[in-house]
């Protein structure tokens, strides 16, 4: 095609500049956001307090043995920690016969336990996390009393480079994009080729002009608007929580726990500590990063394999959809269970993988669906004739078909997602060393959080998941009536 | 659709069940191996004196020593023979009992909780398309999506607060048990079915029942809403209007008879995965159910009870599926089934 442009009009004026910058700064704007989005979660288990030595206090006089572990609190990794667990003997002469530790890291299925016996010890944390350390005592009438506490284990403060690693990957990205620009104007400029070709700048107004229209419509939709609306107040929240949060929500403070709401924690402090109205903020970005990224990734693989298999149909159709079929009909709970024994240590990133590589299939079938229809039109039929590949016909004609079908079923997704999450949180597949509204209300369930007086634990993160999840859904259905040819009329 | 291939393609559909089940059981005995963790290290009391043998005796006892494909064709034969073996925990009791035993409090549950959803659902989302736009519209939708978004096990806990505590001290406020199948104080470990004991298993019922039926109200209700507007843009109700018939009419012939087939799709799916486990409020209400136990045998990796677990639920699902495809092909023709 570059032969047209020589016949088209090379009036090379300052709004060609302008719409190229303008597309610069809007490239800049969201990169920057995203590595703001992104940054936080990952610079969420550091810290850099120095290693405590644990000491146990207090001794009482009771008819039976108590015993006493110790405080929870901050260390860093490589910390050793002296653990020195004491007892108090009971009134009636009896002697402590045995101590027994256990050291449990909390780490979704997969849990690590470390047995000793003796009363006091040495222990070297190698990995970062939550670590319960439990002592059981044992006395010469074979009464016992255990006492538990936790050692939240944080990585080691990074060091400059580590710490702005994605903000530097992002720096390299545009740079070596805006050089790419220079050299791209440069050479255009040499061969005396107009900045941005005709077609190419008709193309984006065309691409403009729709997408602006689509959000005039979607403004217009009382569904579209108030989803709009609710997500734009949250993804606020997700971008800039964390310095909105009046506390930090990585170090724990064991003095302050389970304290009511008050002027100083507006919703109480949970059983660590933390800060509960932090914790809300800081979770709304690990949700719905939670929710975007594996619903992205679902609807992804959905869409191959629905592109696939009905472009080709046949027996690798079939094989493909009973396939489906099975994992379909596998209770979604136990499939999740076994993916995260794959992904290994559940991380921000396993429980994105788990949530994202079992949630394909519904996807599968739409697509599948849209594909075996869009497959007998004529102009399928007609690009065959002129002799495009069959890679070119699945890219050119039926994928731009089924986008948007896909589009609005991805921003479903992203609200099953976060309650998926929400709802693996709370069975027990709780993502370690990071804040999710699902995990403060795992953590408030078993802390039994009502009893304690402190509602808000169980409440507000409920209730910013509905927001959230309602604020998908609406846009979503709003997205769905407007894209889907067959809604739009009626 | 003509007899002969109409038969054909009732054929292949079952061919087809016949394939998915058993990929269900292959893929099934397989997951539960890659499971994480050793069973035998569970069942054999942690302490410091730990013996050896104990472990290679219970190693034997379960086949776990034999290979992979020695187990699975077990595995196959034992399934279809119904002969599904011990349970490692729970007393080794065999699993058929266990799950038969889990399955008629999960239907009951289900049960009541199904049909309060859908008649409410249906009605709400039949009404709701038949005033498009009216006010009860927007309050039923709204207050639809507004659970639909909510977390099942949310919805319990708070509900199990509000009916167990006396909010902000009023005293008339109804008071339910908080969890379990039924007043085991009161009328000791089994239950013998006599009247008293037949309403304090229902009053037990109200709250899980009352949980499910809320969360899944929305999604019957939207659906039928969307399908019943779909049909009512059709030609032919137009027509029927037309001929003058009165939009009761309109609703009761025309509409609610076409705009079916998604709703029982929709049952269909309900049904089966409901009976695979109302894992959240199974377990917030302490309910004996197939849900309960699907937790419990996870956590205690109890295998054999998992596997089976496992097989009923997707043998549900594939079964629902298959019904609900011959309905919907019995009910409108037009549905061509590829």
């Amino acid at each position: 095609m570059s032969r047209v442009t020589s016949i088209e009009d090379t009036h090379n004026d300052s709004k060609d500049r302008r719409h190229l910058s303008a597309r610069g700064v809007l490239l800049v704007v969201a990169s920057v956001a995203l590595v703001l989005m992104l940054s936080v979660p990952v610079g969420l288990t550091y810290g850099s307090d120095s290693a405590p030595s644990l000491r146990a206090s207090g001794a009482s006089i009771a008819a039976e043995p108590v015993a006493v572990a110790g405080l929870s609190t901050n260390v860093t990794v490589g910390d050793e920690v002296f653990l020195n667990g004491t007892a108090s003997v009971p009134s009636d002469g009896a002697t402590i016969t045995s101590y027994f530790w256990t050291i449990m890291e909390e780490s979704g299925t997969k849990l690590e336990i470390y047995n000793y016996s003796g009363s006091m010890f040495n222990f070297t944390f190698e990995d970062t996390g939550l670590f319960a350390c439990n002592l059981t005592i044992t006395d010469s009438n074979g009464l016992n009393d255990s006492d538990s506490f936790f050692i939240n284990v944080r990585a080691r403060p990074q060091t400059f480079l580590e710490k702005n690693m994605l903000l530097l990957i992002t720096a390299a990205i545009l740079t070596g994009a805006g050089i790419y620009l220079a050299f791209d104007a440069y050479t255009k400029r040499k061969a005396g080729l107009p900045m941005i070709a005709s077609s190419t700048k008709e193309k984006y107004r065309l691409g403009f002009k729709r997408w602006r229209k689509i959000m005039k419509q979607l403004l217009k939709n009382p569904m579209g608007a108030v989803g709009v609306f609710i997500l734009a107040v949250f993804i606020f929240i997700a971008a800039f929580g964390p310095w909105l949060a009046p506390y930090d929500v990585k170090t724990i403070d064991p003095f302050n726990d389970l304290q009511k709401s008050s002027k100083d924690h507006w919703m109480g402090t949970d059983n660590f500590g933390i800060d509960i109205f932090s914790e809300l903020l800081y979770g709304a970005r690990t949700s719905i990063i939670v929710g975007i990224i594996s619903a992205v990734i679902a609807s992804f693989l959905g869409a191959a394999v629905g592109l696939y298999s009905g472009y080709v149909g046949g027996w690798k159709d079939e094989v493909v959809m009973r396939l489906n079929d099975i994992v379909l009909s596998i209770p979604w709970l136990v499939l999740m269970i076994v993916v995260a024994a794959f992904v290994g240590k559940i991380d921000l990133t396993g429980i994105i993988l788990i949530i994202g590589l079992t949630g394909w299939s519904t996807t599968a079938r739409m697509v599948r669906a849209q594909v075996l229809s869009i497959r007998e039109r004529q102009y399928i039929e007609r690009a065959r004739c002129i002799g495009s590949s069959e890679l070119a016909i699945i890219r050119r004609h039926i994928f731009p078909n089924t986008f948007p079908l896909v589009f609005a079923n991805t921003i479903l997704t992203v609200a099953v997602s976060i309650l998926s999450e929400a709802t693996l949180s709370f069975l027990g597949l709780r993502p370690v060393g990071v804040v999710t509204w699902g995990t403060m209300l795992s953590f408030a369930s078993e802390a039994s959080a009502f009893q304690q007086g402190l509602h808000w634990w169980i409440l507000a993160p409920g209730l910013c998941i509905v927001a959230v999840v309602l604020g998908f859904t609406l846009l979503g259905y709003a997205l769905d009536e407007i894209l889907n040819p067959k809604l739009r009329h009626r | 659709m003509a007899g002969r291939s109409f038969r054909k393609i009732i054929l292949k559909r079952i061919f087809n069940v016949f394939l998915t089940i058993l990929g269900i059981m292959v893929l099934n005995f397989f997951l539960t191996h890659m499971m994480p963790g050793d069973p035998i290290d569970n069942m054999v009391p942690r302490s410091p004196k730990f013996d050896v043998s104990l472990k290679w005796e219970l190693q034997e006892q379960f086949h776990m020593n034999d290979s992979l494909i020695e187990q699975l064709g077990w595995y196959m034969w034992n399934t279809v023979t119904l002969n599904w073996g011990t349970s490692y925990v729970a007393n080794a009791r065999p699993v058929f009992d266990i799950i038969l035993g889990d399955m008629r409090w999960t239907l009951l549950l289900v049960g009541m909780s199904t049909v309060f959803t859908l008649a409410i659902g249906m009605a709400m989302g039949a009404y709701s398309a038949y005033r498009r736009g009216g006010a009860f519209d927007v309050t039923a939708t709204s207050v639809s999506l507004f659970f639909y978004g909510m977390p099942v096990f949310w919805l319990a806990i708070v509900l199990q607060l509000m009916f167990t505590t006396h909010l902000a001290g009023w005293n008339w406020w109804p008071q339910l048990p908080p969890g379990g199948y039924y007043d085991s104080q009161k009328f000791g470990d089994s239950l013998s079915w006599t009247l008293p004991e037949i309403f304090s298993v229902l009053e037990y019922l109200i709250l899980p029942s009352a949980t499910l039926a809320l969360g899944t109200v929305a999604g019957v209700s939207l659906v039928m809403r969307s399908s019943l507007i779909d049909t009512m843009t059709e030609d032919y109700i137009l027509t029927a209007r037309a001929k003058g018939l009165t939009d009761y009419q309109v609703l009761r012939r025309h509409a609610l008879p076409n705009g079916m087939p998604p709703m029982i799709a929709l049952i269909a799916m309900d049904i089966a995965f409901i009976i695979g486990g109302a894992y959240q409020v199974e377990v917030i209400f302490n309910y004996p159910g197939i849900g309960w136990r699907t937790i419990k045998s996870i956590s205690d990796l109890d295998f054999p009870v998992l596997q089976f677990i496992v097989v009923i639920g997707g043998v549900a699902v594939v079964l629902a599926n298959f019904l609900s495809d011959l309905l919907l092909m019995y009910i409108d023709p037009r549905i061509k089934i590829t």
